[in-house]
C-alpha cells in the first residue's frame, strides 16, 4: 500500500475484463439522491421532445445529461436543462459540450467510468452523422448504458431540410445500435423508459438509439400519461442488475483494446450475437412493461388489420405518425376495393426482427413498403422485407414507394395512389418500379 | 511534494510488454507519471489513438498497464484505461471526473479517483484540438498531457501541427525547391493558457526532477493542467540509439522546446534555455543529429562539427529566427500571471 493510501484492502472479484472492487461506488446513495418528477399517475400535455426529456428524467440512474442543441431535438436539452434548474439540491447536471462528436465522446467516458448509469443525448441529422466515428466505436464498445435518442431528420445539407425524416437513423443502420422508432408521444415516453433495460441486459449489452420523427412528434403536443417515478424504478430495477463488467471507477481495467484482425472475428461475431439477443430480451421487457403499466410496451411492429391465418391481399409496411393517416383509411379502402389490407409500422429497426416480419408477411399476396428515407435504391425498409421474404419458396411480390421524404406529410390521398399503384402487382404479371409519392400523385 | 527519490521508487501503472519503440521518449514519460500518479488515489487514465495506444493496448498482447502482477487489494492503487478515437481522449477524461465528481456529491464514492489523458501531436493538435481547447475552456480538473513528437507517428511519420521548420516529414518531403516543412508550428503553449488552463507547461523526462515536480503539481491543479512533453521520435526523428533524452535535453536549451512551466495567477518561467540566442547551444548540433534535417546541416567529416548545407543557408537563417521567436514568446508568457 502506498505510504498515503488510507483505503482499506477491498474485496474484489475477477471478471473477463478484468477486476471489479465490489463496494466502491454506492449505487443506493445515488438512488436516495433522486428527486422524484411525479409521485402519481397523471395525464399531460406534451410534445414529443419533451415526452422523451419527462422519461429521462424520471430515472434515479440518469445523473448526466450530456448535449449540443440541433434542430428539431433542441427542445429535448432545453426542458432537462430547464427542469435540472428547477431542481433544488438535485444531483442531476446537464452537460453542454462543443460539438455532437464531443458529446459522443463523453458519452463513451460516463458510460465506461460507472457501468451502471443511464448516460442519454439527442440528436438529430447531421449531428448525428457528426457523432459517426465515435457512435461505431459505442455500437461496439457493450456500453449498453449509453441512450441516444434520434430525433429524426433528413441528412442532407444540399438542399438543408429541418423536418422529419428517418434518413439519419437509416444512415446509421451499421452503428451497432439497437434502433427503436416511435410514432407519437406516447410511445416515446414508453419506449424510452424501456429501451435502457434492453442495452443494459447482460446478454445484450448493446446501446440503444430511440428515435422519432422530427417535427411531426418532436413539435406537436398531445396528451402523455407519466407515471410515478417510483414505479417506473421498481420496472427499471427489475431488468437492469448491477453490471458484471467492472467500469473505470469500480475496476482494475482496460476499455477499447485494438486488435489484428484474427483477433477481430471474435468481436465482431460477439456483436452480433449481442444484437441478435436483444430480439427474445425486447418482447420480454415489452411483455412486463405491458402487464405493469397497462399499455402497449416494446414490440417489433405495430400491426393492424390482420385476421389469424387469412390470407391478404396487400400489407402494407412502413413506420411513423403517417401510419395513422393509413390506419385511419384501411376500412374503407377494403370497402371500396373489395381487397383485404393490413399494414406493419416497423418498430424494431436495427436489429431487424426478419423471422417476425416474413410469419406476418407470409400471406400477403403483394407487400407495399413505404420508405421514409431517400435511399439509392428500393429504399432501406424494402430491403430489409425483401431479405425477410427470400426464403419463403413463393414470396409475395414487393412494391416499393417514398413517401414524406423531407418529413412531407403522406395525406391519403398519397396513401390511396401508392395503395392503387401497388395494385398493380395483384395480377401477377408485372411489379411496378419504385415510385416517389408527394400530394396524391407519382412524381 | 514527494522526494524524487521517493517518487522513484514507488510503482508505476506504465508496466513492461509495450510494443512502443526501444528508447522512445512516450515510455520514458509514462514510467515517470506512473510513478508520480502512485500517490493514494486511483488513477485512470484516457488515451486517443496514437503510439501510445497501439503500442500498450495491442490485444492480445500484455497490457501494458496497471500497477503490480495482478490486481492491487489496494483500491487506490487500482488502475483503469480507456481508449477511443484520435482526438476523445480530453473529453472521455473529462466525462470521467464528471461521473466521479457526481457520485461524490452525493456519496455514492468516497475514495478519490485522479484522471489524465493522454493524446499524441494529431488528438491535441490537428483532428483534436477542438477537444483539447475545449474541455480546458471548461476548466475540467482532469491533467492532460500530450506527447509531442512534432509528427504523425502512428500512421507513418507524416508532417503535424507541431512539426518543426524545415523538418523532413513523409508528407513534406525535401526537393531541390522544398526545405521540407514550410509552416510554422502551432503555439500550443498559448493556446493552453490562453483556453484557460490552472497549468500549463512543456517538459520532457530528460529534464529528470522537474518532470516529476511538475507532473506533481499538475495532478494537484484544481483545473486543467496541460502538460505537453517533448517526445523526440527515434524512428520519426532519425537519430541513433540512445540518444533520446541527449536528444530531448538539447532540444530545450537551444530553444526548439524550452523547459517551460507556467501556473494561472503565479506566472512561470523558462528553465534551462537562456532568452539571448548566444547563451544557447547552437540549434546545428541538434538538427545535425537527426536525419530529419540532413538536407539542412551536415557534418564536416573532418572536423565532426555540423555545417549548414550549400544553398540552405538562407532557410537556416529563418529557422534561427523563428528559434529566437519560441524563446522569446515563453519568456513574455512566462511574465503573464
Amino acid at each position: 500500500m502506498s505510504p498515503e493510501s488510507t483505503a482499506l484492502p477491498m474485496l474484489h472479484v475477477s471478471t473477463p475484463a478484468g477486476e471489479r472492487y465490489e463496494t466502491v461506488i454506492d449505487l443506493e446513495r445515488v438512488r436516495a439522491a433522486h428527486h422524484p418528477l411525479y409521485r402519481e399517475r397523471q395525464t399531460v400535455s406534451a410534445d414529443g421532445n419533451v415526452a422523451a426529456a419527462l422519461a429521462t428524467l424520471q430515472m434515479w440512474r440518469c445523473i448526466l445529461y450530456a448535449g449540443f442543441p440541433i434542430t428539431p431535438s433542441t427542445k429535448w436539452l432545453e426542458t432537462v436543462a430547464v427542469k435540472v434548474a428547477e431542481d433544488a439540491h438535485g444531483i442531476k447536471r446537464v452537460k453542454l459540450l462543443e460539438a455532437e462528436h464531443a458529446v459522443a465522446d463523453y458519452l463513451v467516458g460516463a458510460a465506461a467510468a460507472c457501468r451502471d448509469l443511464i448516460f442519454p443525448t439527442a440528436t438529430s441529422s447531421v449531428g448525428l452523422d457528426h457523432m459517426t466515428e465515435t457512435t461505431r466505436s459505442l455500437g461496439a464498445s457493450g456500453l449498453g448504458n449509453v441512450m441516444l435518442i434520434d430525433v429524426y431528420r433528413a441528412t442532407a445539407n444540399f438542399p438543408l431540410c429541418i423536418e422529419g425524416d428517418p434518413s439519419d437513423t437509416f444512415a446509421h443502420r451499421d452503428d451497432g445500435f439497437i434502433q427503436i422508432a416511435c410514432r407519437g408521444k406516447q410511445q416515446i415516453y414508453d419506449t424510452i423508459l424501456q429501451a435502457p433495460c434492453l442495452g443494459m441486459h447482460p446478454d445484450v449489452m448493446t446501446p440503444t438509439m430511440p428515435g422519432y420523427y422530427g417535427i411531426k412528434d418532436s413539435h406537436r403536443s398531445a396528451r402523455l400519461t407519466v407515471e410515478p417515478d417510483r414505479e417506473i424504478h421498481e420496472f427499471q430495477d427489475r431488468w437492469i442488475e448491477p453490471c458484471l463488467l467492472p467500469g473505470l471507477i469500480n475496476g482494475d481495467t482496460a476499455l477499447g483494446n485494438c486488435v489484428t484482425s484474427r483477433f477481430f472475428q471474435g468481436f465482431k461475431l460477439a456483436q452480433k450475437r449481442r444484437l441478435e439477443r436483444s430480439l427474445d430480451v425486447l418482447l420480454m421487457i415489452g411483455a412486463d412493461f405491458e402487464r405493469t403499466f397497462g399499455r402497449p410496451g416494446l414490440a417489433y411492429f405495430d400491426a393492424v388489420g390482420w385476421r389469424e391465418a387469412e390470407r391478404v391481399d396487400l400489407a402494407v409496411v412502413s413506420m411513423g405518425p403517417d401510419f395513422g393517416t393509413f390506419e385511419a383509411l384501411r376500412p374503407a379502402y377494403e370497402s371500396r376495393t373489395g381487397l383485404k389490407v393490413a399494414g406493419l409500422a416497423m418498430r424494431l429497426l436495427t436489429p431487424f426482427p426478419r423471422e417476425a416480419v416474413r410469419l406476418k408477411l407470409a400471406n400477403a399476396s403483394v407487400v407495399l413498403v413505404v420508405n421514409q428515407a431517400h435511399h439509392v435504391g428500393r429504399g432501406h425498409l424494402t430491403l430489409d422485407v425483401a431479405d425477410a421474404l427470400s426464403s419463403l419458396p413463393s414470396p409475395p411480390r414487393i412494391v416499393s414507394a417514398f413517401a414524406g421524404l423531407g418529413g412531407a406529410d403522406v395525406s391519403e390521398d398519397t396513401w390511396e395512389a401508392m395503395l392503387d399503384g401497388a395494385r398493380e402487382a395483384l395480377d401477377g404479371k408485372r411489379t411496378p418500379p419504385w415510385r416517389l409519392y408527394h400530394e396524391g400523385r407519382a412524381l | 511534494m514527494s522526494g524524487y527519490k521517493e517518487t522513484a521508487l514507488k510503482e508505476s501503472c506504465f508496466r513492461p510488454g509495450s510494443t512502443l519503440c526501444p528508447g522512445c521518449m512516450e515510455s520514458v514519460a509514462f514510467q515517470n507519471v506512473g510513478r508520480v500518479s502512485d500517490n493514494g488515489k486511483k488513477t485512470i487514465f484516457t488515451i486517443g489513438t496514437s503510439c501510445a495506444e497501439v503500442s500498450t493496448l495491442a490485444f492480445p498482447n500484455v497490457v501494458a498497464w496497471g500497477r503490480g502482477d495482478r490486481a492491487p487489494d489496494d483500491f487506490a492503487k487500482s488502475f483503469s484505461i480507456l481508449h477511443n478515437v484520435f482526438e476523445s481522449a480530453p473529453t472521455l477524461a473529462e466525462a470521467v471526473r464528471d461521473v466521479a465528481d457526481s457520485l461524490e456529491s452525493c456519496g455514492a464514492l468516497k475514495s478519490p479517483v485522479q484522471v489524465m489523458a493522454a493524446s499524441g501531436d494529431g488528438g491535441a493538435f490537428a483532428i483534436g484540438l477542438r477537444a483539447l481547447l475545449h474541455t480546458i475552456h471548461r476548466r475540467t480538473r482532469v491533467t492532460i498531457m500530450v506527447l509531442v513528437n512534432e509528427i504523425f507517428a502512428n500512421t507513418g511519420f507524416q508532417y503535424s501541427p507541431a512539426t518543426m521548420p524545415f523538418a523532413e516529414t513523409s508528407t513534406t518531403p525535401t526537393g531541390p525547391d522544398f526545405p521540407g516543412n514550410p509552416q510554422m508550428p502551432l503555439d500550443y503553449i498559448h493556446l493552453a493558457i490562453a483556453a484557460g488552463a490552472g497549468l500549463v507547461a512543456q517538459v520532457s523526462p530528460a529534464h529528470g526532477k522537474l518532470f516529476m515536480k511538475t507532473v506533481e503539481r499538475a495532478i494537484e491543479c484544481p483545473t486543467t493542467a496541460v502538460l505537453f512533453v517533448p517526445a523526440p521520435c527515434i524512428s520519426g526523428w532519425k537519430f541513433e540509439d540512445g540518444e533520446t533524452v541527449e536528444l530531448a535535453l538539447l532540444g530545450a536549451q537551444c530553444g526548439v522546446f524550452p523547459a517551460f512551466t507556467w501556473e494561472r495567477g503565479k506566472g512561470g518561467k523558462v528553465l534551462d534555455c537562456p532568452r539571448e540566442a548566444k547563451d544557447r547551444p547552437g540549434i546545428e548540433e541538434f538538427m545535425a543529429r537527426q536525419r530529419r534535417f540532413q538536407h539542412m546541416v551536415k557534418r564536416d567529416p573532418a572536423t565532426g562539427k555540423p555545417a549548414v548545407q550549400p544553398g540552405r543557408e538562407q532557410a537556416m537563417e529563418s529557422l534561427r529566427g523563428w528559434v529566437q521567436e519560441n524563446v522569446e514568446r515563453l519568456y513574455r508568457l512566462a511574465e503573464m500571471k
